[in-house]
């Protein structure tokens, strides 16, 4: 089972950023703590024995995010969300089917499409994509103003969205380990 | 009183636009505007930063065409520090450019373009999209998009260091070279690029040029505007994307002048209007008289049309017969059909994947010689690109040791961004009647006055969920909502 963790956004446009940020955070704990000692960054071909999980910051939507994620079976996204409804700074854990296609099937900028419909693009391709993508959103506050810096609420919710990826990478490998074992 | 009709946004992950349409009482359009807005402080972002982490930093700006600020910024820093890149510096960085272009146009129109005319423009909207563009004309179609997708990326990742956001351009030329052995990879993915451009090309020519009601749509009034037109060209006036001067055509088609990015300033002013932040570039010689065409109004515009009309012809051979065949099917130079961009974008295509070709069969992009260092002292400089939507500007001025003391940018939709407003305004103007219903189809005419121009509005957030429902709400004399549509 191979799985991606990717950090989704722009990192120099505000909370935009906060997919980065907690994606490198689950690296740094999965080192500290050696959580999941087959984690690592993505790109790293020095590994000794295979990895199942790559972790990754990427400024992509649509139709390449879509390409990114093949050849993975389970993906994790993470990224800033605005609904408006939330406090700044929840953590909110979600499948990509529960959120709303913003599309729905329509091209949703003037550029590319949405990521749902570039992900049914290429399952009727034939394109090994991941059967579950989970999202972890972080409701953020400010994404049109140019800044490294994430707005405060948004940067304390960074060890709990950090928590959050590592409880559903333990959800995808713990019931493999534990069939492994017996 | 006038009603108030809101498309919001149209787009997103560019960055909103909106786009707003004020009725009179009689139910036609009063005024339209199309506003964006402004990602706030990113020339004050770089100010204190050392040019070379510009073209790293610029990249970021936009989640469409990092490569673009890449090639931009990397060109600016050259200017800056006074150092010309040999040769095989400046075929690499190319290479990476014309691959990236092959990239960009494939996805703008086959995502974009493709579903108002292969499904046609009133089809139902859960049809009109690329997924209903992959339905109708076959699986293969999106296998190879999604090849032509990856070829893209892959030279840009050999290049560039990395995908989508290349890392390896600084002042001087490139941090690393490439091998023999992958020019020949580079070289064999450009050959099937060649195909798919053809491809794309007679598919083209198959489903709108041979269709009377499209080729009527595309030569009728309602997207036909008559202003300037710029584009980067070489030596020999022939369009080129990576370097070269800027060529300025009236609305006859003849060349006013030519001007190198360090000239850019004495043509190009900006002009502002209350009730946007964006400003409105305009050619200076010219003056601004407002949103409208015609040989005295500064209006100009900035795309694939544009270079092809600021252009004498094509620098390759194919390319340079498509070139031949457009102008002498469309009455000649200049083409005005906005909606014949998509057209002039596939030609851009063919002549990027023939680019492509050229550059990798020269050995010497193999070479050792990539980067010269520089050696002068940083003052000032611009770097110019051919944007895949427009001309892109970078500016930088710096103290001794290379910081940014100042830096302004004009991105490529930025140029467009009158013309942008007139054919919104045109189109809404003439499909918008009294007493008539305003429906989805009619919308989606309107959108397609601007999806032409390939509009980027700044900024690579993929804050989710994504979008809001593009949604029309219209309001009655007491601001009453009477109708709501929603896509």
């Amino acid at each position: 089972m191979r799985t991606i963790v990717i950090g989704l956004g722009n990192p120099i446009l505000g909370d935009d950023g906060v997919g980065w940020k907690v994606a490198q955070a689950v690296l740094q704990r999965n080192e500290t703590e050696s959580r999941f000692s087959l984690l690592q960054p993505a790109g790293c071909k020095e590994m000794h024995h295979p990895c199942p999980v790559e972790v990754e910051c990427v400024s992509l939507g649509g139709l390449s995010l879509m390409e990114r994620l093949i050849g993975y079976d389970r993906a994790i996204l993470i990224d800033a969300m605005q609904t408006g409804q939330r406090p700044v700074g929840t953590v909110h854990v979600c499948t990509l089917e529960d959120l709303p296609n913003p599309s729905a099937g329509h091209s949703t900028s003037a550029h590319d499409t949405s990521l749902m419909t570039a992900l049914e693009i290429g399952r009727r391709m034939g394109l090994h994509l991941p059967s579950q993508i989970d999202v972890v959103a972080i409701e953020a506050e400010q994404v049109y103003n140019f800044s490294e810096d994430l707005s405060p609420p948004v940067a304390a919710a960074i060890p709990q969205a950090c928590q959050a990826v590592l409880n559903l990478l333990k959800s995808i490998y713990d019931p493999l380990e534990h069939k492994e074992s017996a | 009183m006038t009603q108030r009709i809101t498309i919001d946004p149209i787009t997103r992950l560019e960055g909103h636009g909106k786009i707003e349409i004020f009725l009179n009482e009689e139910g036609e359009v009063a005024n339209t505007y199309f506003q964006i807005p402004e990602l706030r402080g990113f020339e004050r972002f770089c100010v204190g930063r050392p040019i070379e982490e510009m073209p790293l930093l610029t990249n970021r700006i936009c989640g469409v065409c990092p490569e673009a600020h890449h090639m931009a910024a990397a060109k600016a820093a050259d200017a800056v520090y006074h150092v010309d890149p040999p040769r095989t510096a400046k075929m690499l960085r190319e290479l990476l450019y014309s691959a990236f272009y092959v990239t960009d146009h494939t996805t703008h129109f086959y995502a974009l373009a493709g579903p108002d005319f292969v499904m046609g423009p009133d089809a139902p909207v859960a049809e009109r999209n690329i997924l209903g563009v992959i339905h109708k004309v076959g699986l293969e179609i999106g296998s190879k998009v999604i090849r032509a997708r990856k070829y893209g990326h892959t030279v840009v990742e050999i290049i560039g260091g990395r995908k989508v956001h290349p890392c390896t351009s600084i002042p001087g030329g490139l941090t690393k070279g490439i091998t023999e052995e992958q020019r020949l990879e580079i070289l064999e993915m450009g050959k099937w690029a060649v195909e798919f451009a053809q491809f794309s090309l007679k598919l083209f020519s198959d489903i709108v040029l041979s269709n009377k009601a499209y080729v009527d749509l595309i030569l009728g009034d309602i997207y036909t505007h008559r202003t300037y037109y710029i584009g980067t060209v070489d030596e020999n006036n022939r369009v080129n994307f990576y370097d070269g001067k800027v060529s300025v055509v009236d609305p006859q088609g003849n060349r006013i002048g030519k001007y190198a990015p360090h000239e850019y300033t004495e043509w190009i002013a900006e002009h502002v209007e209350p009730w946007t932040y964006l400003k409105f570039p305009y050619l200076k010689k010219v003056g601004w008289k407002g949103f409208v065409d015609g040989k005295d109004s500064g209006v100009y515009c900035a795309t694939p049309l544009s270079r092809l009309n600021a252009a004498d012809g094509m620098a390759t051979p194919r390319a340079q017969e498509e070139y031949e065949r457009f102008y002498a099917t469309l009455g000649g130079k200049p083409v005005h059909q906005r909606l014949a961009t998509h057209w002039a974008r596939l030609i851009e295509l063919l002549y990027a994947a023939e680019r492509w070709v050229e550059l990798a069969s020269d050995p010497e992009v193999a070479g050792p010689n990539f980067h010269t260092v520089p050696t002068e002292m940083p003052t000032e400089g611009v770097g110019i690109v051919e944007a895949p939507r427009g001309t892109l500007t970078h500016h930088y001025r710096t103290d001794e040791r290379g910081i940014v003391t100042k830096a302004n940018l004009i991105v490529g939709t930025t140029n467009n961004y009158a013309p942008i407003s007139m054919s919104i305004n045109k189109a809404a103007r003439t499909l918008i009647k009294k007493g008539q219903q305003i429906t989805e189809p009619i919308l989606n005419m309107i959108e397609m006055a601007f999806r032409p121009y390939d509009p980027c509005f700044g900024c690579a957030t993929h804050t989710l969920p994504g979008q809001m429902p593009l949604e029309v709400t219209i309001r009655n004399a007491q601001g009453e909502v009477v109708q709501v549509l929603k896509r």
